[in-house]
């Protein structure tokens, strides 16, 4: 007896993507209106996980669902640094984040797919202590996710002309003993860390890409 | 009694070194220095993408078409909410488009290409058009750039006036413009399609289980 095969449709209203779309929408509406974007921008990603804890209650993982989650996440980013980055010169500094944060998840992305064909063992081989500690301790994880998005909120908030110039600003937002002097100190370490494993995520991510044709070519 | 001569592995470095993967790296130093001086940029990031041409056509002069080299093409290839958008889509269709294209060597092949426009199959089947698409998207970004006098500007204002006035200016932005808006138009239908691949996947999974 065949299994009667979902609607497409069914698998694009699961309660989790939905509250996927609802990110989308507060996103688009963040972006277009100046002063609720902090509020509307924080709530998207607080729905973050939402969604993902949906999924798991509703029994409603979804590929589809996923990939919404991780384009959503690297899109609002972008535009965020975009922004950022026509504020605070020099420029070069935020757009590079936004480089590295754009090619580090997606060279992530391929050499998940192309590792479950290449010796594991070779991936974990060059998995620093700082990447296993980091996927290792989920509250970790989460600091360093929050801290980014944080960070570049505050810094969104406390521009006060068109344009900053990004030193002066941080400096000397840390020098005035204050509670925000704090949290930006709490945020840029955070911040500091993911930016690190970016950067390490990025080197290994290639190495899978590498290795993938060594052994494809030695196989043939 | 046969030899068991084992293949010697290539190093991992001498993909890295690969020819067209160093035309690779060539642009994206590129971009470094294009991002960074405003009067260069617009020189160097079209010298970059021209480089994008010439690291694929390295790859199969000098046989060493690698994953790595696809992969580093396609990063380095990609203020207002018209910008923030188009970069949104630019990025979503790209993203839901390598996943679907992972994904589609196990669902069934008919699914995919029942979502298949006309207008897809236009654009993928002819590399005249698709190369004329994107070389207009990047040609309109830069002569966007170029044409801004004021630190901001009214994109509609800006775009209606060069139109409007009968010059060599107009042809090249109404030709770029068409270009851009059926690549635009693709993205959109990609990214729907890529999406069905993903839901298709789970169905079929699910269906074997």
């Amino acid at each position: 007896m065949a299994k009667q095969r979902p609607a497409k449709l069914s698998v694009y209203l699961y309660i989790p993507n939905l509250v996927g779309y609802l990110r989308v929408l507060l996103n688009c509406i963040a972006f277009s209106n100046k002063t609720l974007f902090s509020l509307l921008y924080f709530f998207s990603f607080c729905c973050d996980a939402v969604d993902g804890w949906c999924a798991r209650k509703f029994n409603q993982v979804s590929t589809f669902g996923a990939v919404l989650d991780m384009v959503t996440d690297r899109v609002s980013t972008a535009c965020l640094l975009v922004i950022l980055s026509q504020i605070y010169k020099p420029s070069l500094v935020f757009l590079s984040l936004l480089a590295l944060d754009i090619a580090s998840h997606w060279l992530q992305m391929y050499s998940t797919f192309l590792s479950g064909k290449t010796s594991h063992k070779d991936v974990k081989d060059s998995t620093s202590w700082l990447c296993r500690l980091y996927y290792g301790n989920r509250m970790l994880m989460g600091y360093c996710c929050v801290s980014c998005e944080v960070l570049y909120i505050i810094l969104l908030l406390i521009a006060k002309k068109q344009t900053e110039d990004l030193m002066n600003v941080v400096v000397e937002s840390l020098t005035q003993i204050s509670p925000l002097s704090i949290l930006l100190t709490l945020n840029i370490f955070g911040w500091l860390i993911k930016q690190i494993i970016n950067v390490i995520q990025m080197k290994t991510a290639a190495d899978v890409c590498v290795l993938y044709d060594i052994e494809k070519h030695h196989k043939a």
